[in-house]
């Protein structure tokens, strides 16, 4: 796809964006605002800011990305309005910022290019999982840590004088971070861990001290799981070391330790956690937990049964019925609105991001870029999947937000910075 | 307001949607299911000097250019006896790459045959200098 061929995407997504936005008003009050301009307006600047950038520091970047992204983030913004426009007016605000964060890591990067980023690895892992670590902050201090809806993984500031806080997601940054080191890590000891020469009965095992690895992703999973009370994040963790480990060695040895891990890990959960199990239990049997835990999934499945086909049309349903339908649930409140049609084109367009991410990965030639790319997507990949399989009851539901979809301005700035990382790695890699 | 009015646009709508994601899934088909191992009419990207002292010498493509020769203000100085001072350049048009003889002695060659006018190259292709011989990747 050409730059000319891109930007036209880019303008077509601000119009469905616009449109979107035109059709909630017009159900609402049977006529049209400037909402639908402003809309227009802030995704031009923010998507075309993006590609203005590519264009001067890395021309040669994939042309794949930048629009499904737009993509998505047009179709949540939609219902994000629909649902709310005071959230919408602050999503906006961090479209803004998080594309100017994007740029400002394509312009950092425009010299040195992502091996710079090696460098640092020790210094990026230290930040990361202090990101991570963050939220356990013991509240009365000027930084603290914030239990919303059950789970710890917000930092409020407290700003002396003004009654609204600074609240934020460290833990969005964090994963992005422990991923630049993982793929740093793995790019100089890949083969070493790819060699298996030890045979116990039947089974090949590598060495013990390349088990060491997958020791330390469950144990880090496991401390958030256990302080934090988020299960998504501790899952998506989890599931990034065993995809990188897998990427990098080509070994299954490391899916089967790491799903076995994964079982015993969430057995042992369900046993002590009375949070995990009211999880557990609601899954298995959402209206059975009607009143109480199983609400928000009996909400979502009646909102996508009632969608149908085409859905009710957009700002005809009533997704607000649904808990926190403009953050992870927000895939239900599309399914009731604009039905099984868009709920298809908003898991494609994630399949698309995917393919093009994995595709930047199998081009590069440079390990750690390689690693870098895959692991990326994977990040992307494994949010969506986790969200998607709690919203369709596929799996227990664990609070985690829809990567450019959700409310949420962590969550878009930190995807936003990966899709940068992965716009820089294609340039650098082009073949 | 009438309901059909509501289900038109709601239809016209997702119809947008797949529009949108049918120009994306081609691009998307066109450029993960090329495989860059094998030989495709694609754009290069990188020439590889594959004989010649010491490892291979990968230089990346620039839109100006690049000059081979023996000489040592050649853009890429090339250490073989059998090559002129500045011996070809291999530009880039268009998103095509091209190989021009700058007048050598000895010829350049692209897969093994002698070029007389600019020549575009693809991936995989060799071109020969002298006794050394560029991959072009």
């Amino acid at each position: 796809m050409t730059r000319t061929a891109e930007t036209g995407l880019i303008i077509a997504a601000a119009i469905l964006a616009a449109v979107g936005v035109g059709i909630v008003e017009f159900t609402k009050d049977n006529w049209l605002n400037a909402q639908v301009v402003v809309t227009f307006g802030v995704f031009v600047i923010a998507f075309g800011g993006i590609q203005i950038a590519v264009r001067r520091w890395a021309s040669g970047a994939s042309s794949l990305l930048l629009p499904t992204v737009a993509f998505l983030t047009a179709i949540g913004f939609i219902e994000i309005y629909r649902l709310d426009g005071h959230l919408a007016a602050i999503q906006r605000w961090s479209m803004l910022i998080a594309a100017a964060a994007g740029v400002g890591l394509l312009w950092l990067l425009r010299n040195t290019g992502v091996g710079v980023l090696r460098r640092y690895r020790y210094v990026l892992l230290a930040v990361g999982v202090l990101f991570l670590m963050l939220p356990l902050l013991p509240d009365g201090w000027p930084l603290h840590g914030a239990v919303v809806n059950g789970s710890r993984l917000w930092v409020r500031i407290d700003v002396p004088g003004l009654d609204r806080v600074l609240s934020f997601q460290p833990g969005e940054i964090g994963k992005v971070l422990v991923t630049i080191f993982l793929a740093s890590y793995l790019a100089e000891r890949s083969e070493a861990m790819a060699t298996i020469d030890r045979k116990i009965g039947p089974f090949k095992l590598p060495e013990p001290r390349h088990l060491f690895p997958v020791l330390v992703a469950a144990g880090i999973a496991f401390v958030i799981l256990i302080y934090q009370r988020d299960l998504g994040a501790s899952l998506l963790l989890f599931g990034l070391f065993i995809g990188m480990l897998y990427i990098a060695t080509g070994r299954s040895f490391y899916l089967v330790t790491g799903a076995l891990a994964a079982v015993a890990g969430g057995a042992a959960a369900y046993s002590t956690f009375s949070h995990v199990q009211r999880r557990i239990d609601a899954w298995l049997d959402p209206f059975g937990h009607f009143s109480d835990a199983g609400y928000q999934s009996v909400q979502a499945l009646f909102a996508m049964g009632s969608g149908s086909l085409t859905g009710s049309g957009i700002g005809l349903g009533r997704p607000d019925l649904i808990p926190a339908a403009e953050t992870d649930f927000i895939f239900a409140a599309i399914a009731e609105e604009m039905g099984l049609a868009g709920s298809l084109a908003v898991i494609a367009a994630f399949a698309l991001l995917v393919a093009a991410g994995f595709g930047i990965a199998i081009r590069s030639r440079d390990l750690f870029r390689k690693y870098l790319a895959g692991g990326l997507t994977i990040v992307l990949a494994l949010q969506a999947i986790i969200i998607l399989g709690g919203v369709l009851r596929v799996m227990p539901v664990t609070g985690i937000t829809l990567p450019f979809m959700s409310y949420g301005g962590s969550s878009l700035l930190a995807n936003t910075a990966i899709i940068a990382l992965l716009l820089r790695i294609s340039d650098e890699e082009r073949a | 307001m009438p309901a059909l009015f509501f289900n038109i646009i709601k239809l016209l709508f997702l119809a947008m949607l797949f529009l949108f994601l049918w120009q994306v899934a081609r691009a998307v088909r066109a450029h993960v299911g090329a495989n860059p191992g094998t030989r495709t009419a694609g754009f290069a990207a990188e020439v590889v000097v594959l004989t010649g002292g010491g490892d291979p010498e990968r230089v990346r493509l620039r839109p100006q250019g690049h000059v081979f020769g023996r000489s040592e203000d050649a853009d890429i100085p090339i250490d073989d006896p059998y090559a002129s001072e500045f011996h070809a350049r291999v530009g880039v048009t268009d998103n095509k790459v091209i190989v021009h003889d700058l007048g050598s002695t000895n010829g350049t060659y692209v897969n093994g045959r002698r070029v007389t006018s600019p020549t575009t190259v693809v991936r995989g292709d060799t071109v020969q200098i002298g006794k050394t011989i560029l991959e072009v990747r």
